[in-house]
């Protein structure tokens, strides 16, 4: 038997180190920042039992008890930039020590856009597959065209028609999966304009949720490593990395679930990203490297990522 | 189960033979995946897998109502720095249930459309390779041509092909059984195949499909050069002109079954038997490169012999 | 190439001598194909005489294709399908003919949008891949076929793109051929708006003159000696405004004779017409069969 292969023909998909759950603390926007440390250590005081609520739901769910839970945090950099991470890091730590709560992982948003060179929301934008509306046989212009993704028929809008034809009345847009009746929901990813591409806050909260999966690769290799950290935090944003790992004893940074304790002010946000979510194709390969670490576990994830991602709205 | 699909064929839109470090970028349609290359027997890039998703009506030849939900996928592949084949296919099944589930249930499995009440493949196969008109149901066509579209608009070709050509449309259907393969040549750009494989399905049929309309669309676009050349009714230097574009573009191409899986050799080789593609390929290269020869012989002539 | 028929007026016979060009370039061996931009009245089948789109298709045309209901536009081989025994066996050498024709009871497009853009973009480029000589039939005057046209061939600057402007030999026709090409929202300016370059584009356009009646010909012999002294007066007096209004000699591309064939019947002019049934002028085949050729001669599009 004589075999040949080239290297460049085949496909080597790198496997992520998974928690059980990644849970997210919260989440700096510079009009939190701008309300100080004491808004920060009373979010803190309200997540911190919300945290051991799954500690304890994890810890009955795996054998031994030996529930792998991550915590993290990520710092709005993107919409609007504030202080320096030297300043900032520091802040978050001391008001989370404050209440008992270890942050083990720190990101920036921008990391979604694009991290140690890999452009993280390209990636997850080209691998949206729209939900087909009923009578969908084909082709048909895609959200990499129109920057918007919905969950549904849009209203139809009488446009380019040929003269002669009267105008079209209104109908309501349609939710695919509806019952009875539509929550229509249609969600902007992106704007271009003079200078490139701005992601929408719920595409990148998207890629955010993937990278915590553990779900995203590129070219087979995992896109953001964490980085340990020290003590000391550089002066400018750009030169923290993506995701910087504070606690040295942390548990992998993605997970097989995640939960993310937010204020209720996110909530239409999320909706968004559950609707950017239901319409992202995973590797195959990818997806099945954790249902095999998973039922090694004996562990039973949901069939729908969706369903891997909860939240607590305070 | 049954697996139907389409491949169009066509000349890359560029002046000169697309090297292997511009194949990357031409065929790189998903960020973060790699063009997967190989230069042995020939050089052959193809792209990523894509997913567009559907939810109409099946082809049917009973014209009986199949609604199917699912994801197709599709993929690009450039052959020789010249030949573009998009492909898409797609696996059909019987739904566990009679709605239609959420959209990520179908995400999971990629490539496949559950049919929503009752279908028999053989009415699905039938309807699929009959050609229907577009617009009622499931085009897999539609999306193949749009794919290579996107590759024949990418940046770095030059739109000037050497000599114009039409794409061809292969469809096929495969199930499982007794290995076989049928090919039916239609009238214009259209060409049918049957094809029953032992085992599992897998991409191999679909790699044996895209070899089959890639030597299928050579032997089309060089006879069309041969007859436009009009041997034997115009002046020679004319007929050589002609042809040049062919010799320099095509000739080399023709290694069928070059990245068939062993288990899928005797599928080709029977049609090697009948109808004989390489055998017909080799009696017009040997009228190509006669006519060559011919017109090199008469300027020699010409040159000893000056009138 | 893309080559674009367009005339300011109705009338002036441009469908009938673009599908008379795309006609010799065939027979010339090229392969043509035809599109019917003329999107208020899509007839052309009739001029092909392919009886299933004398009115425009209904199976699915350019109409619809454009509004994005069909993935491709309907095709017609006119070698087979036309009902015109002298169209329907391609000769030896020829090229292919094919017709996209409009759709049955297709309008105008009142205004077009990027997603039309975006098709016409794509059926341009995918013509271009299978033929030599893509004609596009455009409707008279400043219509939105023509900004289509312009804003698609915008985005598609590898691809050689030729502009006709007919006209009649008449003062009206050549003040309102310059009028199309230079006036107010003409073609330089529709076309800088979308993105071409102005003096480049100017380039592409060069006219056809339509139903030119020759004062020296001898069909005119029976003439009174007035009226051809008026004729060749009046035709200096036109010769001069043309070139005045930079629709002259040298922005001319070619003009076809007076045929009374074409004034009653819009067809096809085929070797049969002039040598059997002689009910076509030599001339008129000479005229198509020059601007045939001139079209992709570089030599005649040189700057101006």
């Amino acid at each position: 038997m004589t075999t040949f292969s080239e290297v460049t023909a085949e496909r080597q998909i790198k496997s992520a180190p998974l928690s059980h759950v990644s849970v997210e603390v919260g989440h700096l926007y510079l009009e939190d920042y701008q309300l100080g440390a004491d808004r920060l250590r009373e979010q803190f005081a309200l997540v911190t039992p919300w945290l051991e609520t799954v500690r304890r739901d994890w810890r009955a769910r795996v054998p031994g008890g030996r529930a792998r839970v991550s915590t993290c945090f990520l710092i709005d950099d993107c919409f609007g930039r504030f202080s320096t991470p030297a300043e900032v890091v520091p802040m978050i730590r001391k008001a989370a020590d404050d209440n008992g709560l270890t942050i083990d992982y720190l990101a920036r948003e921008s990391a979604c856009v694009s991290a140690d060179g890999v452009p993280l929301a390209k990636l997850v934008a080209d691998r949206l597959v729209p939900d087909p509306p009923p009578d969908t046989r084909g082709w048909r212009r895609s959200t990499s065209e129109t920057g918007w993704l919905a969950n549904g028929v849009r209203s139809p809008m009488p446009r380019s028609g040929q003269a002669m034809r009267g105008p079209l009345r209104w109908e309501p847009p349609s939710q695919n999966a509806k019952r009875g009746h539509s929550i229509f929901v249609d969600v902007e990813l992106w704007k271009d304009g003079p200078d490139g591409r701005v992601w929408s806050c719920p595409f990148l909260a998207s890629v955010w949720q993937l990278l915590r999966l553990g779900l995203l690769r590129n070219e087979g290799e995992l896109p953001v490593q964490p980085v340990s950290a020290g003590d000391a935090f550089p002066a400018d944003w750009d030169e923290l990395p993506p995701v910087v790992r504070l606690n040295p004893a942390a548990t992998p940074f993605s997970a097989y679930t995640t939960m993310s304790v937010l204020s209720t002010r996110f909530l239409q946000v999320e909706l968004a990203v559950r609707t950017i979510l239901s319409q992202v194709s995973v590797d195959p390969e990818v997806l099945g490297q954790v249902q095999e670490r998973s039922a090694d576990e004996r562990l039973r994830l949901a069939e729908q990522l969706v369903d891997r991602v909860s939240y607590v709205f305070l | 189960m049954l697996i139907m699909g389409e491949v169009r064929t066509g000349l890359l839109q560029n002046s000169a033979e697309v090297p292997e470090s511009d194949l990357s970028s031409v065929l790189g349609l998903l960020a973060g995946e790699r063009v997967r290359i190989s230069r042995r027997p020939i050089l052959h890039a193809l792209s990523p897998d894509l997913l567009t998703g559907v939810d109409c009506l099946l082809p049917s030849a009973a014209q009986a109502k199949i609604r199917g939900v699912g994801t197709v996928v599709s993929r690009c592949s450039i052959t020789g720095g010249r030949v573009v084949q998009s492909s898409s296919y797609v696996r059909v099944t019987k739904a566990e249930t009679g709605h239609r589930l959420p959209w990520s249930h179908y995400l999971a499995r990629p490539g496949v459309i559950e049919v929503l009440g009752k279908a028999a493949a053989a009415d699905l196969a039938d309807g699929f390779l009959a050609f229907g008109l577009p617009g009622e149901h499931l085009d897999v066509g539609s999306i193949s041509d749009r794919l290579m579209d996107t590759v024949q608009a990418a940046e770095s070709l030059d739109r000037a092909s050497p000599f114009r050509s039409t794409q061809t449309r292969l469809r096929w259907v495969a199930a499982s059984g007794e290995p076989g393969v049928r090919f039916v040549l239609g009238e214009g750009v259209e060409r049918r195949v049957r094809i029953t494989y032992e085992g599992e399905f897998s991409t191999a049929v679909l790699d044996l499909c895209e070899d089959l309309a890639l030597h299928d669309w050579l032997l089309t676009t060089l006879l069309v050069i041969v007859e436009r050349a009009r041997i034997g009714a115009a002046p020679r230097a004319e007929v050589s002109a002609r042809l040049a574009p062919a010799v320099d573009a095509l000739l080399h191409l023709w290694m069928p079954g070059a990245r068939i899986h062993p288990s899928l050799a005797p599928l080709w080789e029977s049609l090697e038997l009948a109808p004989g593609f390489t055998r017909q390929w080799q009696s017009l290269v040997e009228r190509v490169r006669d006519q060559f020869a011919v017109n090199t012989l008469a300027l020699l002539l010409r040159e000893t012999n000056p009138v | 190439m893309l080559v674009f028929a367009i005339s300011d007026k109705g009338g002036t016979g441009r469908s009938v001598t673009s599908s008379n060009i795309v006609y010799r370039r065939a027979l010339q061996g090229q392969d043509v194909c035809y599109l019917d931009f003329d999107f208020g009245s899509p007839t052309v089948g009739a001029i092909f005489r392919v009886s299933g789109a004398a009115r425009g298709t209904l199976k699915g045309g350019l109409h619809r294709y454009l509004e994005g209901e069909i993935a491709e536009p309907t095709r017609i081989d006119v070698w087979v399908e036309s009902d015109r025994d002298a169209l329907r066996s391609k000769p030896p050498g020829a090229g292919q003919m094919v017709l996209f024709p409009g759709d049955e009871g297709g309008a105008e497009f009142p205004t077009f949008e990027g997603e039309m853009v975006e098709r016409c973009v794509r059926l341009f480029a995918k013509l271009q891949e299978q033929f030599d000589l893509v004609m596009v039939d455009l409707s008279a005057g400043r219509s939105h076929a023509a900004l289509l046209a312009l804003a698609a061939t915008a985005r598609l600057p590898k691809i050689p793109c030729r502009w006709l402007v007919f006209h009649r030999w008449t003062r009206q026709h050549i003040l309102a051929a310059d009028g199309l090409v230079t006036g107010t929202h003409g073609l330089l300016d529709a076309g800088e708006a979308h993105g071409h370059h102005r003096a480049l584009l100017a380039d592409r356009i060069r006219f056809v003159r339509t139903a030119v009646l020759d004062p020296g010909a001898a069909e005119l012999d029976g003439l009174r000696d007035t009226q051809k002294t008026w004729l060749s007066e009046f035709d200096r007096e036109l010769r001069e405004l043309a070139s005045r209004h930079g629709v002259g000699r040298t922005s001319m591309l070619g003009k076809v004779p007076l045929d009374p064939v074409l004034q009653w019947r819009e067809q096809l002019i085929t070797d049969e017409d002039v040598q059997g049934t002689m009910i076509a002028n030599v001339e008129t085949v000479v005229a198509f069969d020059e601007l045939a050729k001139k079209i992709v001669d570089d030599a005649a599009w040189e700057g101006l």
